[in-house]
């Protein structure tokens, strides 16, 4: 049973890093309660959840940036969300977060037609600019900034979360 | 045994990949349907002919067809569409096609499409001279192939149909020079034959943001004015104003306010502009600047030079979106929605006195799924609410202008 256990235990090593070595996660569907469920399952850590679009040229600018953050910050959860209305665009949404180096972040889309209520359940007062980055600390304050994030500020913020921890 | 746990979890690995990959294909859509029918539109724009014609063009299906009414919109004309084949039409929160009819019954539309990988946009128009039989082969409104998005059409007495739109062709020279640009340009052209051709296209101004539809009307025969959310100084997105001295020259720009929203986004969410027959200029529009934030409306009585202290629409704890406002008949009407966290309302208000005092704000529409902007439009007897809807189809209702 032992020996049983050991290479069962090898194999999901085996596929977990083949996984991460090949191709990307898939996008997961953002839908209703879906944010809580983001909320939920990074509580207790630093997360940094950007909302962006494949048809925004400020986010095109700002996504390698946020690639490079997530690569140079392994200790903050980064988090990206298409929020362009639906019909999205999963492969070319894919592709500019590929580009970006956000292939191995957890990357949503909105797959729901009812973006209103959507961006309602995030935040009751957006109404729909993108690119939108919320900074979620380990006590679960959250801190939007509007517009493209100035990488400094992200920084700092970064470097407080892992001061106070 | 181990190898039965292998062949085990390998399946296992195999139908995760295909369920990961079956939520990669299907997406909820904003549309009822997927055909080019009405009930399937998305974006739905009303315009009433001088005969007193509701003509409507929509998207639904990846195809802009047009139908008319001569009932208000209870019953429509079998649908023609003005595209011969399914096409990536810009489906930003702010694009929807547009039409205008003048008084020989010619029919000019245009809209835009996604024309690259990119998301660079391309205005396409065509006209109808056989009452909406059928619609010429679609042609840009220019030769020039950097991105257009956000057209707009209004038409003039004589029949001059002006066009205007954000256009991205001067960030081409100012990275060859080395000089930052951002945002994009307001162009225009216009048209002396309905629709069929327009003029080249002209610079009105540069430094626009480049996600929000533009509001244009008629000032004064002659006299275009649009509004548009303007890049002043530091990157602040504000709302100008610009009145042309005719189709051809545009004119000074003036800021309609100082709301100080400085933001390098795409808010997604352009002003309204109406001109009230006395030349009184309405507009409303939507900021989330220092200053203010939420939707607020202005009048102008100096041609759109200074405007009064602006108006706050709306309930501040149900997200009001999508001003628009329209001098009609019987006063000077704005609607928007709001939304509760499950239902979206059209929330209408009106004014009698040219926009001194308006009416406490009353639903007169709503529904539980997604839905197109509100729009407003007049057959210069009745002003009408214009909304598609995608649980409750397409609706046109009478405002009624008893408080």
């Amino acid at each position: 049973m032992r020996f049983r256990f050991a290479g069962i235990a090898s194999l999901v090593v085996l596929i977990a890093s083949a996984a991460a070595l090949g191709a990307s996660p898939a996008l997961k569907p953002f839908e209703r309660g879906t944010w809580q469920g983001v909320l939920k399952g990074h509580a207790g850590r630093p997360v940094l959840v950007h909302f962006w679009g494949v048809t925004c040229g400020p986010c095109k600018v700002e996504l390698p940036l946020l690639g490079q953050f997530a690569k140079d910050h392994p200790d903050v959860d980064v988090v990206t969300v298409s929020a362009d209305l639906v019909p999205n665009l999963p492969a070319a949404t894919q592709s500019m977060l590929d580009k970006a180096g956000l292939s191995s972040t957890e990357n949503f889309i909105f797959n729901d037609g009812f973006v209103e209520r959507l961006r309602f359940e995030i935040d009751p007062a957006w109404q729909g600019d993108i690119p939108r980055t919320m900074l979620i600390s380990r006590d679960g304050i959250i801190t939007t900034i509007e517009g493209s994030a100035e990488m400094s500020d992200l920084e700092k913020w970064s470097a407080q979360q892992l001061s106070k921890h | 045994m181990i190898r039965t746990g292998l062949l085990g979890i390998v399946a296992l690995a195999f139908l995760q990949g295909a369920a990961l990959g079956q939520m990669r294909a299907p997406h909820a859509s904003e549309a009822a349907c997927e055909e080019p029918t009405l009930r399937c539109a998305t974006k739905a724009t009303p315009t009433f002919a001088p005969d007193g014609t509701l003509w409507l063009v929509w998207m639904a299906g990846g195809q802009v067809s047009v139908a008319s009414s001569q009932d208000a919109g209870r019953n429509f004309s079998v649908p023609i569409q003005v595209t011969t084949k399914r096409l990536n039409l810009d489906w930003g929160p702010d694009a929807r096609p547009k039409i205008v009819v003048d008084r020989k019954g010619g029919i000019a539309v245009a809209f835009s499409i996604f024309r690259d990988e990119a998301f660079n946009g391309q205005v396409l128009y065509t006209r109808s001279a056989d009452d909406g039989r059928s619609f010429a082969e679609l042609k840009p409104i220019t030769a020039n192939n950097e991105s257009q998005r956000f057209e707009a059409l209004a038409l003039d007495q004589d029949g001059t149909v002006f066009a205007a739109w954000l256009d991205k062709r001067n960030r081409v020279p100012a990275r060859e020079a080395g000089r930052k640009y951002e945002g994009a340009a307001l162009f225009f052209a216009s048209s002396r034959d309905g629709g069929a051709t327009y003029t080249e296209a002209s610079l009105a101004r540069d430094g626009t943001c480049e996600c929000c539809r533009l509001g244009l009307t008629f000032a004064a025969p002659g006299r275009p004015a649009v509004i548009f959310r303007n890049i002043f100084d530091g990157g602040v997105r504000d709302h100008a104003i610009m009145t042309f001295t005719d189709v051809s020259t545009p004119g000074e720009i003036h800021r309609v306010s100082n709301d100080d929203w400085q933001i390098n986004a795409c808010p997604h969410h352009g002003p309204s502009l109406t001109v009230a027959p006395n030349g009184t200029y309405h507009v409303a529009w939507y900021t989330n600047g220092k200053a203010r934030k939420g939707l607020f409306y202005a009048h102008s009585r100096d041609e759109g030079r200074t405007f009064s202290a602006p108006m706050a629409l709306g309930r501040p704890d149900r997200n009001p979106t999508r001003p628009f406002v329209l001098a009609g008949p019987a006063g000077t009407v704005m609607v928007w929605k709001e939304f509760d966290g499950e239902k979206t309302s059209v929330q209408m208000t009106i004014s009698r006195d040219d926009g001194e005092t308006w009416s406490p704000p009353k639903t007169i529409s709503s529904t539980t799924d997604t839905s197109d902007h509100p729009l407003l439009v007049s057959n210069g007897k009745q002003t009408y609410l214009s909304w598609m809807t995608k649980a409750d189809g397409y609706r046109l209702t009478a405002i009624e202008v008893q408080p």
